[in-house]
């Protein structure tokens, strides 16, 4: 699956590239970051252009981020429970997933457009159940999308004869940032639960 | 008797290890990665094209072309080497396999030819 869309770019360029990010943004588990870096690297070999690729690779990540939102907020609980089990996640998860939303703000939809972007369509579902305020979810979402597009894209050109290996980087990079991120919090928890221990 | 509380930071206080470790694990390994990114054999996969398999190889595309037995289309042949493979009715390994043969010749030419 995952060959058959790089295929996809690299034989069609921009219009596949806008097409696979808007499906991955509503949810599908795709390979966004190489598919960036690929792109990137197709810049380099005169094969593609950069402006249209980084702004229909950010058009279409936006897009998908829109639909997940759009879900989240009118498609009514059948529409999200159903949605939620067909990506393999329960209501209860979904609820804490609202959670988040509410507590990490834009700059949680920020980071997840580009560093932690696997939790990305969540955070879009989440935040429209949430009614977290359309136009700043839209100021947040397109920011990111952007930063990451830019980035990857960017990535891509300058190492365009690495790109798998410049992808193994930066998928390790991606789990270290999760991991220390996840320290954090648990620290945080961990510290609070000694000092409610002690009492 | 351990209370309940102490029970719930015991359990933190693991993933918070296992988190830390996972840092430093993944941070490493993406540190080494990095680090010989410029010497890292970089594999041909079925979804390139040929002409993406020259660049990362830094090998003329025309002798990738000739070396699978493909006149390429114009302007741009851009099909990956799955669907190259499909229309030459051979295997996947196969077309890989020349197209590596023909990097590896281009890389370490033959000695004695003309000075």
């Amino acid at each position: 699956m995952n060959d058959q869309l790089l295929a996809l770019v690299s034989q069609y360029g921009t219009p596949a590239l806008f097409g696979i990010v808007a499906i991955a943004a509503v949810g599908a588990p795709l390979p966004i970051t190489l598919l960036l870096i690929v792109a990137g690297s197709m810049i380099s070999q005169g094969a593609m252009n950069l402006w249209w690729t980084i702004a229909l690779a950010g058009a279409g990540s936006i897009l998908g981020d829109q639909a997940g939102y759009a879900i989240g907020r009118w498609g009514g609980e059948k529409a999200i429970g159903r949605f939620g089990a067909l990506l393999g996640k329960k209501r209860a998860r979904l609820e804490a997933w609202e959670a988040k939303a509410k507590a990490w703000g834009g700059p949680g939809i920020f980071i997840t457009r580009w560093l932690l972007s696997p939790l990305g369509p969540w955070i879009n579902l989440a935040s429209g159940t949430a009614g977290y305020p359309w136009r700043r979810f839209l100021f947040w979402d397109a920011l990111g999308e952007m930063t990451g597009a830019v980035l990857y894209i960017s990535l891509g050109r300058f190492f365009s004869d690495r790109v798998m290996a410049l992808d193994a980087v930066l998928g390790n990079l991606t789990w270290a940032v999760g991991a220390l991120l996840a320290a954090i919090i648990l620290g945080y928890q961990l510290v609070a639960s000694v000092r409610r221990a002690r009492v | 008797m351990v209370s309940g509380t102490w029970r719930r930071a015991v359990w933190i206080g693991l993933a918070f290890v296992l988190a830390v470790a996972g840092t430093f694990v993944f941070a490493y390994r993406a540190g080494r990665q990095a680090r010989h990114i410029h010497a890292a054999n970089e594999p041909i996969r079925p979804w390139m094209s040929v002409p993406f398999i020259a660049h990362t190889h830094h090998v003329p595309a025309a002798a990738l072309f000739q070396a699978i037995g493909v006149e390429p289309r114009e302007p741009h042949d851009r099909r990956s080497v799955r669907h190259l493979a499909r229309d030459l009715n051979r295997p996947v390994p196969q077309v890989i396999g020349q197209l590596q043969r023909a990097i590896d010749a281009a890389a370490h030419p033959p000695r004695g030819g003309p000075r």
